[in-house]
Protein backbone atom coordinates (compact mmCIF):
# COMPACT_ATOMS: atom_id res chain seq x y z
CA UNK A 1 0.00 0.00 0.00
CA UNK A 2 0.84 3.40 -0.12
CA UNK A 3 -0.66 6.00 1.91
CA UNK A 4 -1.35 9.85 0.44
CA UNK A 5 0.20 12.05 3.12
CA UNK A 6 -0.24 15.70 1.17
CA UNK A 7 -2.10 16.93 -2.17
CA UNK A 8 -2.85 19.07 -4.19
CA UNK A 9 -6.06 19.08 -5.90
CA UNK A 10 -6.15 17.55 -9.69
CA UNK A 11 -3.51 14.62 -8.80
CA UNK A 12 -5.02 11.68 -10.10
CA UNK A 13 -4.62 7.94 -11.25
CA UNK A 14 -3.55 7.66 -14.57
CA UNK A 15 -2.13 4.93 -17.21
CA UNK A 16 -1.85 5.57 -20.89
CA UNK A 17 -5.95 5.91 -21.32
CA UNK A 18 -8.67 4.52 -22.98
CA UNK A 19 -9.30 4.50 -26.44
CA UNK A 20 -11.74 3.32 -28.26
CA UNK A 21 -14.79 4.49 -26.22
CA UNK A 22 -15.25 7.90 -27.59
CA UNK A 23 -18.44 7.05 -29.66
CA UNK A 24 -19.94 6.15 -26.49
CA UNK A 25 -19.31 9.40 -25.38
CA UNK A 26 -15.97 8.29 -23.24
CA UNK A 27 -12.92 10.98 -23.49
CA UNK A 28 -9.31 8.99 -23.47
CA UNK A 29 -8.10 10.41 -20.33
CA UNK A 30 -4.50 9.01 -19.68
CA UNK A 31 -1.35 10.47 -18.76
CA UNK A 32 -0.34 14.54 -20.38
CA UNK A 33 3.08 13.08 -20.38
CA UNK A 34 2.58 9.28 -21.97
CA UNK A 35 6.42 8.83 -22.47
CA UNK A 36 7.50 9.55 -18.92
CA UNK A 37 4.87 6.62 -17.81
CA UNK A 38 6.58 4.72 -20.57
CA UNK A 39 9.75 4.63 -19.74
CA UNK A 40 9.13 5.01 -15.92
CA UNK A 41 7.14 1.82 -16.31
CA UNK A 42 9.22 0.18 -18.30
CA UNK A 43 12.77 0.79 -16.51
CA UNK A 44 11.15 -0.97 -13.60
CA UNK A 45 10.15 -4.11 -15.98
CA UNK A 46 6.42 -3.18 -15.61
CA UNK A 47 3.82 -3.17 -18.64
CA UNK A 48 4.70 0.18 -20.12
CA UNK A 49 1.20 0.93 -19.42
CA UNK A 50 0.69 0.32 -16.10
CA UNK A 51 -0.69 2.70 -13.63
CA UNK A 52 0.97 5.75 -11.82
CA UNK A 53 0.17 8.60 -10.09
CA UNK A 54 -0.21 12.17 -11.86
CA UNK A 55 1.12 15.15 -9.53
CA UNK A 56 0.32 18.44 -10.92
CA UNK A 57 -0.07 20.27 -7.72
CA UNK A 58 2.61 20.27 -5.47
CA UNK A 59 4.22 19.54 -2.71
CA UNK A 60 2.56 16.13 -2.75
CA UNK A 61 3.70 13.49 -0.25
CA UNK A 62 3.16 9.60 0.04
CA UNK A 63 4.18 7.14 2.71
CA UNK A 64 5.29 3.41 1.68
CA UNK A 65 3.86 1.22 4.28
CA UNK A 66 5.87 -1.66 2.73
CA UNK A 67 9.15 -1.92 0.56
CA UNK A 68 8.95 -0.99 -2.87
CA UNK A 69 10.81 -0.12 -5.66
CA UNK A 70 9.74 3.34 -7.02
CA UNK A 71 10.61 6.18 -9.39
CA UNK A 72 10.04 10.01 -10.30
CA UNK A 73 9.81 10.36 -13.79
CA UNK A 74 8.55 13.26 -16.14
CA UNK A 75 10.06 16.08 -13.64
CA UNK A 76 12.99 18.18 -13.97
CA UNK A 77 13.18 18.26 -10.31
CA UNK A 78 14.62 16.04 -7.51
CA UNK A 79 12.21 13.79 -5.25
CA UNK A 80 13.18 13.67 -1.58
CA UNK A 81 12.87 10.19 0.11
CA UNK A 82 12.81 11.05 4.31
CA UNK A 83 14.27 14.20 3.08
CA UNK A 84 17.13 13.30 1.47
CA UNK A 85 17.32 14.11 -2.48
CA UNK A 86 16.95 11.66 -5.22
CA UNK A 87 17.57 11.51 -8.50
CA UNK A 88 14.61 11.74 -10.74
CA UNK A 89 14.06 9.28 -14.03
CA UNK A 90 15.67 6.54 -11.63
CA UNK A 91 14.47 3.07 -10.08
CA UNK A 92 15.15 3.57 -5.99
CA UNK A 93 14.25 1.33 -3.54
CA UNK A 94 12.00 2.90 -0.55
CA UNK A 95 11.59 1.14 2.72
CA UNK A 96 8.42 0.66 4.79
CA UNK A 97 7.64 3.93 6.33
CA UNK A 98 10.08 5.87 4.08
CA UNK A 99 7.99 9.36 2.94
CA UNK A 100 8.44 10.76 -0.94
CA UNK A 101 8.29 14.23 -1.52
CA UNK A 102 7.47 15.93 -4.88
CA UNK A 103 8.88 19.22 -5.05
CA UNK A 104 7.52 21.55 -7.58
CA UNK A 105 9.64 20.90 -10.82
CA UNK A 106 11.64 23.91 -11.51
CA UNK A 107 10.94 24.10 -15.14
CA UNK A 108 8.30 21.39 -15.99
CA UNK A 109 4.58 20.95 -15.28
CA UNK A 110 3.91 17.50 -14.20
CA UNK A 111 5.67 14.34 -12.29
CA UNK A 112 5.21 10.82 -12.43
CA UNK A 113 5.38 8.04 -9.51
CA UNK A 114 5.76 4.74 -11.36
CA UNK A 115 6.11 2.05 -8.74
CA UNK A 116 7.15 -1.41 -9.62
CA UNK A 117 4.36 -3.86 -9.74
CA UNK A 118 1.86 -0.82 -10.84
CA UNK A 119 -0.99 0.59 -9.23
CA UNK A 120 -3.26 -2.54 -8.12
CA UNK A 121 -6.79 -0.32 -9.39
CA UNK A 122 -9.72 -2.65 -11.30
CA UNK A 123 -9.57 -1.55 -15.02
CA UNK A 124 -12.59 0.12 -16.19
CA UNK A 125 -13.50 -0.27 -20.42
CA UNK A 126 -9.53 -1.61 -20.04
CA UNK A 127 -7.94 1.29 -18.71
CA UNK A 128 -6.88 2.56 -14.70
CA UNK A 129 -7.15 5.99 -15.67
CA UNK A 130 -9.11 8.58 -13.90
CA UNK A 131 -11.85 10.16 -15.81
CA UNK A 132 -12.73 13.08 -13.95
CA UNK A 133 -15.58 14.31 -16.22
CA UNK A 134 -17.31 10.88 -16.07
CA UNK A 135 -16.19 10.09 -12.30
CA UNK A 136 -14.91 6.75 -12.60
CA UNK A 137 -11.82 4.83 -13.45
CA UNK A 138 -8.56 5.45 -11.60
CA UNK A 139 -9.00 5.84 -7.42
CA UNK A 140 -12.62 6.12 -6.42
CA UNK A 141 -13.55 8.16 -10.21
CA UNK A 142 -11.76 11.32 -8.47
CA UNK A 143 -8.39 13.16 -7.62
CA UNK A 144 -6.26 11.64 -4.70
CA UNK A 145 -7.14 13.00 -1.27
CA UNK A 146 -5.22 13.13 1.84
CA UNK A 147 -5.39 9.82 3.74
CA UNK A 148 -6.21 7.85 0.34
CA UNK A 149 -4.44 4.34 0.34
CA UNK A 150 -3.94 2.60 -2.87
CA UNK A 151 -2.77 -0.94 -3.53
CA UNK A 152 0.53 -1.91 -5.11
CA UNK A 153 0.56 -4.77 -7.73
CA UNK A 154 2.82 -7.51 -7.25
CA UNK A 155 6.30 -7.09 -8.04
CA UNK A 156 7.37 -10.16 -6.83
CA UNK A 157 8.07 -11.59 -10.58
CA UNK A 158 10.31 -8.85 -11.77
CA UNK A 159 14.20 -8.54 -11.69
CA UNK A 160 15.91 -6.95 -8.92
CA UNK A 161 16.95 -3.21 -9.32
CA UNK A 162 20.28 -2.84 -7.92
CA UNK A 163 20.71 -1.33 -4.88
CA UNK A 164 21.92 1.78 -5.58
CA UNK A 165 19.42 1.97 -8.15
CA UNK A 166 19.04 2.79 -12.08
CA UNK A 167 18.86 5.28 -14.04
CA UNK A 168 17.50 6.36 -17.27
CA UNK A 169 18.99 9.17 -20.07
CA UNK A 170 15.68 11.39 -20.19
CA UNK A 171 14.06 11.31 -23.38
CA UNK A 172 14.88 15.11 -24.17
CA UNK A 173 18.77 14.24 -24.39
CA UNK A 174 18.85 11.23 -25.68
CA UNK A 175 16.29 11.89 -28.23
CA UNK A 176 17.73 15.75 -28.76
CA UNK A 177 18.00 15.21 -32.39
CA UNK A 178 14.13 13.97 -32.58
CA UNK A 179 12.57 16.67 -30.20
CA UNK A 180 14.22 20.07 -31.39
CA UNK A 181 14.39 22.81 -28.86
CA UNK A 182 14.14 26.87 -29.85
CA UNK A 183 16.89 29.30 -28.78
CA UNK A 184 14.67 31.52 -26.96
CA UNK A 185 13.24 28.90 -24.50
CA UNK A 186 9.43 28.71 -27.02
CA UNK A 187 8.43 24.76 -26.97
CA UNK A 188 8.49 23.62 -30.39
CA UNK A 189 5.34 21.48 -30.96
CA UNK A 190 4.35 20.05 -34.23
CA UNK A 191 1.42 19.80 -36.10
CA UNK A 192 -0.21 19.00 -39.59
CA UNK A 193 -2.89 20.94 -41.18
CA UNK A 194 -6.33 20.03 -40.31
CA UNK A 195 -10.17 19.72 -42.00
CA UNK A 196 -10.75 23.75 -41.83
CA UNK A 197 -6.94 25.27 -42.29
CA UNK A 198 -8.02 26.78 -45.74
CA UNK A 199 -10.78 28.85 -44.00
CA UNK A 200 -7.34 31.00 -42.64
CA UNK A 201 -5.40 33.43 -45.15
CA UNK A 202 -1.90 32.40 -45.98
CA UNK A 203 -1.94 28.82 -45.53
CA UNK A 204 -2.48 29.65 -41.78
CA UNK A 205 0.01 32.25 -41.66
CA UNK A 206 -1.14 33.91 -38.83
CA UNK A 207 -1.29 30.82 -36.81
CA UNK A 208 1.87 29.21 -37.52
CA UNK A 209 4.31 31.96 -37.35
CA UNK A 210 3.75 33.96 -33.80
CA UNK A 211 4.68 32.72 -30.52
CA UNK A 212 1.27 31.44 -28.35
CA UNK A 213 1.27 31.73 -24.47
CA UNK A 214 -0.76 29.06 -22.38
CA UNK A 215 -3.21 30.81 -20.69
CA UNK A 216 -4.15 30.32 -17.13
CA UNK A 217 -7.58 28.70 -18.82
CA UNK A 218 -5.57 25.53 -19.17
CA UNK A 219 -5.92 22.25 -17.74
CA UNK A 220 -6.05 18.40 -18.51
CA UNK A 221 -8.94 19.12 -21.04
CA UNK A 222 -7.43 21.43 -23.24
CA UNK A 223 -4.80 24.27 -23.27
CA UNK A 224 -6.76 27.56 -24.36
CA UNK A 225 -3.45 30.02 -25.89
CA UNK A 226 -3.49 33.65 -26.03
CA UNK A 227 -2.24 35.93 -29.17
CA UNK A 228 -3.35 37.81 -31.80
CA UNK A 229 -6.39 36.37 -32.64
CA UNK A 230 -6.57 34.60 -36.03
CA UNK A 231 -10.00 34.52 -37.52
CA UNK A 232 -11.09 32.45 -40.84
CA UNK A 233 -11.94 34.18 -43.98
CA UNK A 234 -15.55 32.99 -43.91
CA UNK A 235 -18.23 32.36 -41.50
CA UNK A 236 -18.74 28.66 -41.12
CA UNK A 237 -21.40 26.60 -39.33
CA UNK A 238 -20.11 23.21 -38.46
CA UNK A 239 -21.71 20.12 -37.48
CA UNK A 240 -20.63 18.44 -34.50
CA UNK A 241 -17.74 16.13 -35.11
CA UNK A 242 -15.31 13.88 -33.39
CA UNK A 243 -12.71 15.42 -31.49
CA UNK A 244 -9.28 13.41 -30.03
CA UNK A 245 -6.30 14.85 -27.94
CA UNK A 246 -4.14 17.60 -30.02
CA UNK A 247 -7.07 18.87 -32.22
CA UNK A 248 -6.65 22.33 -32.29
CA UNK A 249 -9.60 24.46 -32.51
CA UNK A 250 -10.34 28.41 -33.01
CA UNK A 251 -13.52 29.39 -31.96
CA UNK A 252 -14.68 32.28 -32.76
CA UNK A 253 -12.74 34.07 -30.56
CA UNK A 254 -9.95 33.31 -32.39
CA UNK A 255 -7.77 32.17 -29.88
CA UNK A 256 -6.98 27.98 -30.50
CA UNK A 257 -7.66 25.64 -28.19
CA UNK A 258 -5.59 22.46 -27.95
CA UNK A 259 -7.85 19.45 -26.85
CA UNK A 260 -5.52 17.76 -24.30
CA UNK A 261 -6.26 13.90 -22.39
CA UNK A 262 -9.56 14.52 -21.15
CA UNK A 263 -10.50 16.03 -24.27
CA UNK A 264 -14.52 16.20 -24.73
CA UNK A 265 -15.08 13.68 -27.69
CA UNK A 266 -17.01 16.05 -30.15
CA UNK A 267 -16.64 19.50 -31.03
CA UNK A 268 -17.98 22.17 -33.53
CA UNK A 269 -15.01 24.36 -33.80
CA UNK A 270 -13.16 25.14 -36.91
CA UNK A 271 -10.27 22.86 -36.73
CA UNK A 272 -6.65 24.73 -37.83
CA UNK A 273 -4.19 21.88 -36.81
CA UNK A 274 -3.71 18.59 -35.34
CA UNK A 275 -0.96 18.25 -33.08
CA UNK A 276 1.09 14.72 -34.05
CA UNK A 277 1.07 12.55 -31.16
CA UNK A 278 4.85 12.09 -30.51
CA UNK A 279 4.60 15.86 -29.24
CA UNK A 280 2.01 15.67 -27.65
CA UNK A 281 4.30 15.32 -23.94
CA UNK A 282 6.26 18.39 -24.60
CA UNK A 283 2.51 20.42 -24.42
CA UNK A 284 1.43 18.21 -21.08
CA UNK A 285 4.70 19.04 -19.40
CA UNK A 286 4.26 22.96 -20.93
CA UNK A 287 3.17 24.85 -17.83
CA UNK A 288 0.49 27.79 -17.92
CA UNK A 289 2.06 31.12 -19.05
CA UNK A 290 4.72 29.26 -21.06
CA UNK A 291 5.48 30.20 -24.53
CA UNK A 292 4.83 27.86 -27.69
CA UNK A 293 5.06 27.78 -31.55
CA UNK A 294 3.50 25.44 -34.01
CA UNK A 295 6.02 23.99 -36.49
CA UNK A 296 4.17 22.45 -39.60
CA UNK A 297 5.13 18.75 -39.92
CA UNK A 298 4.18 16.15 -42.66
CA UNK A 299 3.06 12.78 -41.92
CA UNK A 300 6.17 10.99 -42.92
CA UNK A 301 8.11 12.96 -39.85
CA UNK A 302 5.66 12.94 -37.78
CA UNK A 303 6.02 8.45 -38.28
CA UNK A 304 9.64 8.75 -37.89
CA UNK A 305 9.53 10.68 -34.40
CA UNK A 306 7.06 7.50 -33.60
CA UNK A 307 9.74 4.92 -34.63
CA UNK A 308 12.31 6.59 -32.59
CA UNK A 309 10.51 6.91 -29.79
CA UNK A 310 9.16 3.37 -30.19
CA UNK A 311 12.74 2.53 -30.60
CA UNK A 312 14.28 4.26 -27.58
CA UNK A 313 11.75 2.76 -25.45
CA UNK A 314 12.52 -0.91 -26.48
CA UNK A 315 16.35 -0.25 -26.19
CA UNK A 316 15.06 1.25 -22.25
CA UNK A 317 13.52 -2.58 -21.74
CA UNK A 318 16.27 -4.58 -22.93
CA UNK A 319 19.02 -2.76 -21.68
CA UNK A 320 17.50 -2.39 -17.83
CA UNK A 321 17.03 -6.07 -18.02
CA UNK A 322 19.87 -7.37 -19.43
CA UNK A 323 21.71 -4.87 -16.72
CA UNK A 324 19.82 -6.34 -13.50
CA UNK A 325 20.49 -9.61 -15.11
CA UNK A 326 24.21 -9.21 -14.94
CA UNK A 327 24.19 -7.79 -11.64
CA UNK A 328 22.53 -10.06 -10.50
CA UNK A 329 25.10 -12.70 -11.77
CA UNK A 330 28.22 -10.79 -10.80
CA UNK A 331 26.61 -10.04 -6.73
CA UNK B 1 77.21 -4.99 -11.94
CA UNK B 2 79.23 -4.32 -8.70
CA UNK B 3 79.04 -6.75 -5.92
CA UNK B 4 78.73 -4.63 -2.67
CA UNK B 5 79.95 -6.61 0.29
CA UNK B 6 77.43 -7.00 2.68
CA UNK B 7 79.85 -7.73 5.44
CA UNK B 8 80.67 -3.89 5.15
CA UNK B 9 79.73 -1.69 8.43
CA UNK B 10 79.41 1.01 6.44
CA UNK B 11 77.20 -0.44 3.35
CA UNK B 12 75.07 -1.71 6.36
CA UNK B 13 74.41 1.74 7.92
CA UNK B 14 74.50 3.15 4.65
CA UNK B 15 71.23 0.49 4.17
CA UNK B 16 69.60 1.07 7.38
CA UNK B 17 69.52 4.93 7.13
CA UNK B 18 68.08 4.44 3.85
CA UNK B 19 65.54 1.69 5.24
CA UNK B 20 64.77 4.07 8.28
CA UNK B 21 64.01 7.50 5.97
CA UNK B 22 62.23 5.54 3.56
CA UNK B 23 60.06 4.33 6.68
CA UNK B 24 60.35 0.70 5.44
CA UNK B 25 59.88 -2.37 7.62
CA UNK B 26 63.19 -4.26 6.96
CA UNK B 27 65.39 -5.43 3.84
CA UNK B 28 66.84 -9.31 2.90
CA UNK B 29 69.38 -9.42 0.22
CA UNK B 30 70.84 -12.48 -0.72
CA UNK B 31 74.70 -12.95 -2.44
CA UNK B 32 77.48 -14.92 -3.52
CA UNK B 33 78.56 -14.26 0.52
CA UNK B 34 75.74 -14.86 2.25
CA UNK B 35 72.54 -13.02 3.62
CA UNK B 36 71.86 -9.57 4.72
CA UNK B 37 68.72 -9.19 6.40
CA UNK B 38 67.46 -5.86 8.02
CA UNK B 39 64.57 -5.49 10.43
CA UNK B 40 64.02 -2.31 11.89
CA UNK B 41 63.28 -2.44 15.70
CA UNK B 42 59.24 -1.56 16.77
CA UNK B 43 60.61 1.68 18.16
CA UNK B 44 62.75 2.90 15.64
CA UNK B 45 59.10 1.54 13.35
CA UNK B 46 56.45 3.71 15.48
CA UNK B 47 58.99 6.93 15.74
CA UNK B 48 59.44 7.27 12.07
CA UNK B 49 55.83 6.05 10.79
CA UNK B 50 53.94 8.27 8.98
CA UNK B 51 50.22 9.11 10.54
CA UNK B 52 48.17 6.03 9.79
CA UNK B 53 46.47 7.08 6.38
CA UNK B 54 42.90 6.26 6.77
CA UNK B 55 41.90 3.49 4.73
CA UNK B 56 40.59 5.01 1.16
CA UNK B 57 38.11 3.12 -0.65
CA UNK B 58 38.47 2.04 -4.09
CA UNK B 59 35.22 2.36 -6.46
CA UNK B 60 34.84 -0.17 -9.02
CA UNK B 61 32.98 -0.45 -12.22
CA UNK B 62 30.19 -2.98 -11.37
CA UNK B 63 30.17 -3.68 -15.24
CA UNK B 64 31.39 -2.74 -18.35
CA UNK B 65 30.20 0.77 -19.91
CA UNK B 66 30.61 4.31 -20.83
CA UNK B 67 32.04 6.09 -17.67
CA UNK B 68 29.57 9.30 -17.24
CA UNK B 69 31.10 11.84 -13.68
CA UNK B 70 28.05 13.95 -14.58
CA UNK B 71 24.55 12.44 -15.90
CA UNK B 72 24.00 12.68 -20.14
CA UNK B 73 22.84 16.25 -20.11
CA UNK B 74 23.11 17.52 -17.40
CA UNK B 75 24.36 21.07 -17.24
CA UNK B 76 25.91 20.78 -13.53
CA UNK B 77 30.19 20.94 -13.28
CA UNK B 78 31.63 18.11 -10.83
CA UNK B 79 33.72 20.15 -8.03
CA UNK B 80 37.02 19.62 -8.03
CA UNK B 81 38.68 17.26 -6.20
CA UNK B 82 39.12 16.49 -3.08
CA UNK B 83 35.54 17.34 -2.18
CA UNK B 84 32.98 15.84 0.48
CA UNK B 85 30.54 13.63 -0.56
CA UNK B 86 27.29 11.70 1.24
CA UNK B 87 26.87 7.98 1.69
CA UNK B 88 25.06 6.44 -1.48
CA UNK B 89 25.15 10.37 -3.35
CA UNK B 90 25.70 8.87 -6.92
CA UNK B 91 29.21 10.01 -7.97
CA UNK B 92 29.02 9.12 -11.24
CA UNK B 93 26.83 7.09 -13.84
CA UNK B 94 27.72 3.81 -16.31
CA UNK B 95 26.30 4.16 -19.31
CA UNK B 96 24.71 1.50 -21.50
CA UNK B 97 22.76 2.42 -24.27
CA UNK B 98 19.95 4.57 -22.91
CA UNK B 99 20.29 3.00 -19.31
CA UNK B 100 22.39 4.79 -16.47
CA UNK B 101 23.86 2.78 -13.50
CA UNK B 102 24.30 4.73 -10.85
CA UNK B 103 27.77 5.01 -8.86
CA UNK B 104 26.94 5.57 -4.97
CA UNK B 105 29.53 6.44 -2.64
CA UNK B 106 29.32 3.05 -0.06
CA UNK B 107 30.52 5.88 2.97
CA UNK B 108 30.32 9.48 3.49
CA UNK B 109 34.10 11.14 2.98
CA UNK B 110 36.21 12.72 0.93
CA UNK B 111 36.21 11.67 -2.94
CA UNK B 112 39.80 11.88 -3.70
CA UNK B 113 40.81 10.55 -6.89
CA UNK B 114 38.83 9.80 -10.09
CA UNK B 115 40.82 7.73 -12.38
CA UNK B 116 39.37 7.56 -15.67
CA UNK B 117 38.38 10.50 -18.16
CA UNK B 118 34.59 10.96 -19.08
CA UNK B 119 32.84 9.21 -21.88
CA UNK B 120 36.17 6.43 -21.41
CA UNK B 121 34.63 2.78 -22.03
CA UNK B 122 36.07 0.75 -18.70
CA UNK B 123 35.62 -3.09 -17.88
CA UNK B 124 34.45 -5.05 -14.98
CA UNK B 125 36.17 -4.11 -11.89
CA UNK B 126 38.30 -0.77 -13.20
CA UNK B 127 38.68 1.40 -10.40
CA UNK B 128 36.73 4.41 -10.89
CA UNK B 129 37.05 6.55 -8.16
CA UNK B 130 38.72 6.54 -4.66
CA UNK B 131 36.63 7.82 -1.03
CA UNK B 132 38.94 8.87 2.19
CA UNK B 133 35.81 7.76 4.29
CA UNK B 134 35.25 10.33 7.54
CA UNK B 135 33.60 9.54 10.51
Amino acid sequence: MIEIIETGPFNTVQDLGRPGYRDIGVSASGAMDPLAVRIGNSLLGNDEGAAVLEIQTFPFCLRFDRRAVFIVSGSDGAPLLDGIEKLSWCAHHAEAGQVLELRQPPKLARAYVCIAGGLDIAPVMGSRSTSLRGGFGGHAGRPLQKGDRIAIGDDASLLAVPPSGLAVVEPLVALADVFPQSTDGAVLVRALPAGEHGLFAEDGAAFWNQTWRISARSDRTGYRLSGDPIMPTDVVEMRSHGVVPGVIQVPPGGEPIVQMSDANTAGGYPKIAGVIECDLWRLGQARIGSRLRFVRSTHAQARAVEQAVARYIEDVKVTSGMVKRALKAFA
Amino acid sequence: MTSIDLTDPQTIAFLTDALTTAGVDGVEISGPSGTLRIIMSAEEKVSHAAPAPSPALSIKAPMAGIFCPPRPGSSEVPADLPRTVAAGQALGFLRLGPVLLPLAAPKAGLLTRQFVEAGALVGFGDTLFQIEPQS
